[in-house]
């Protein structure tokens, strides 16, 4: 079955008396190896790429705006040409269906991909190791460190990992509030100490949470935390691609000298240098079969590669493979759970791409007064509402306001035109008034009709309640 | 002992309020996002009287309602998986592998 816990070893096979330590043990800390190789390279492409658009989004300019802003205050969402407002919910909740859908696709396909390459969490946690090593030096000089009694030097070099882990984690908050407050704004408000009470606690909230989950939790949050750790397993079959080591080919294992016949001695190609283990951030073995705890970063496979082109093996000891290889049967990529991931996928992509393109270019939202629930003046009951009149078309455009819903309503407003510009709101005031013995209840449904005035087929209804007295 | 506090061979307890504290803050924001996109908080004021918030200041509020209600509920849940001290007949519920 894949995904049960691993077999143990059985040199460190836990007695009953182990097991309870083991319960209350304090969490050891895992001090990753410096790995290099192709798919470390490829997840620093994948770390640069993530954080760049994280770091650079905000600073990128569109028509005289942030390119992507998401502007909670006017609740309106900005990415590059297009305008999203409230009504737009659906789109947003498709995007988020179809994330989804690729996640169970990909996983399906070749695993735990986004962990290993794209998770936040990954992406972060590997900036952090980053400066880990920048300042502490590799993972034998850190353990050290650790190690060594408090002193002046160390208390220095752990002031100065801190520093650079604050101040990046508080980059990172003000990036993440940068994209609801514009940068350039809220870089100018930060110079002159007058950010709002809101944007300093998101901004402080969410470095701080960077600054936990990248700096101190790490693999905790893959192990007890993520739900997609634990379900992931469910989208997996035999032909899924999984990290793996080569049992066959590998054991028995055991040093040996270099150029030394491992099959005079009865050895396997792994020369247990246990690097595969130094270099995992989840602190596991892969030789002891798939695990859980097990993110598909592929480290493994990169410095056991460097271990077996050294020793003049072949590479690919631990590599990436499917359950149906490793039992010598074919793989298959197309099969029955990838072809409805995938269906499924397009066809929430399609409906998204028909929602996106066939939006209304007008819309309207109408506010009762706050003040007053109706008024009477010359003997007609009125009630007050401020028009929302947005108009999403790229150019500016005239618009007119009709109600019905109670006979012989009359609606009446400062100006006749309603003239909107391009992707702008306008309020409009307006007022409804209607004959007493006309209203047969306390609130009465109203329709306002907005029609666009270059094109009469343009049209928004929105209902609002006309309130009156006791009838 | 309550038995969100007992920890299991699996889990350790600060990981268990973790999971419960991380899962309910993404529902939270599912929720938020939900609950804000259909209402302005601009237009609740016509019907509730609250101090004057801004926009972002509501969101933030609602925002955190949404996950104490959802790590509330998170941390009842894990609570009331445990067998209860009686029916273990010990003070410490037993905890299977």
């Amino acid at each position: 079955m894949l995904m049960t816990e691993p077999t143990p070893d059985p040199s460190t096979q836990a007695s009953p008396a182990n097991v309870e330590q083991a319960l209350y043990e304090k969490r050891q800390k895992i001090y990753p190896r410096e790995v290099h190789g192709t798919f470390a390279a490829l997840r620093t492409a994948a770390v640069f790429t993530l954080l760049g658009l994280f770091y650079g989004l905000p600073w990128l300019s569109w028509d005289g705006r942030q390119a992507v802003l998401f502007d909670l205050p006017a609740r309106k969402f900005y990415v590059f040409g297009l305008t999203f407002w409230p009504q737009d919910f659906l789109l947003l909740t498709l995007l988020l269906m179809m994330g989804a859908l690729s996640l169970f696709l990909f996983t399906a396909l070749a695993g735990r991909l986004w962990c290993g390459y794209a998770c936040p969490q990954t992406v972060w946690t590997e900036v952090f190791l980053w400066m880990e090593r920048l300042v502490e030096g590799n993972r034998q000089q850190q353990m050290k460190l650790d190690q060594a009694p408090w002193s002046a030097r160390k208390f220095r070099i752990k002031a100065t990992k801190q520093l650079l882990w604050v101040s990046f984690a508080a980059w990172t908050g003000f990036s993440f509030v940068a994209f609801f407050t514009p940068a350039a704004k809220l870089g100018q408000e930060l110079a002159t100490f007058s950010v709002g009470p809101w944007e300093t606690f998101w901004m402080v909230f969410y470095g701080f949470a960077t600054y936990g989950n990248a700096g101190f939790l790490r693999e905790q949050v893959c192990k007890y935390m993520c739900p997609y750790a634990r379900f992931q397993s469910a989208m997996f079959d035999k032909d899924t691609l999984i990290i793996s080591y080569d049992k066959e080919r590998g054991d028995p294992r055991g040093s040996r000298k270099a150029g030394a016949d491992p099959k005079a001695r009865g050895l396997g190609d792994c020369i247990n240098c246990t690097m595969c283990v130094q270099v995992c951030p989840t602190g596991i073995d892969i030789r002891n079969g798939l695990q859980y705890e097990c993110i598909g970063c592929s480290a493994c496979v990169d410095v056991c590669n460097d271990v077996m082109a050294k020793m003049n093996y072949a590479p690919n000891l631990i590599r990436y493979t499917t359950q149906h290889a490793m039992d010598g049967k074919p793989s298959r990529i197309i099969r029955p759970r990838v072809l409805v991931y995938s269906g499924l996928l397009a066809a929430v992509g399609l409906f998204f791409l028909y929602l996106l393109f066939s939006r209304s270019p007008l819309a309207l939202d109408v506010i009762r007064d706050r003040n007053q629930l109706y008024r009477e003046r010359a003997g007609k009951i009125e009630n007050v509402y401020t028009l929302k009149v947005l108009n999403l078309a790229d150019h500016a455009r005239e618009f007119h306001v009709t109600a019905d819903g109670i006979e012989e309503l009359e609606l009446s407003m400062a100006n006749g035109a309603i003239s909107v510009p391009a992707g702008g709101v306008l309020d409009v005031p307006v007022v409804l008034r209607a004959e007493e013995d006309d209203l047969e209840a306390v609130s009465t449904t109203v329709h306002f009709t907005l029609t666009a005035a270059d094109d009469a087929a343009l049209k928004f209804t929105h209902d609002a309640k006309f309130l009156g007295p006791r009838p | 002992m309550l038995s969100v506090f007992v920890p299991t061979r699996w889990m350790p307890v600060p990981a268990r309020f973790g999971a419960v504290l991380w899962l309910s803050f993404l529902l939270a924001a599912v929720a938020t996002g939900i609950f804000f996109s259909a209402i302005d908080p601009e237009e609740l004021r016509f019907c509730v009287t609250f101090p004057e918030v801004s926009r972002t200041g509501a969101y933030t509020i609602g925002f955190f309602l949404f996950w104490l209600l959802t790590a509330a509920s998170g941390v009842l849940a894990v609570a009331f998986t445990y067998p209860p001290a009686s029916e273990s007949g010990t003070e410490t519920p037993h905890v299977d592998d």
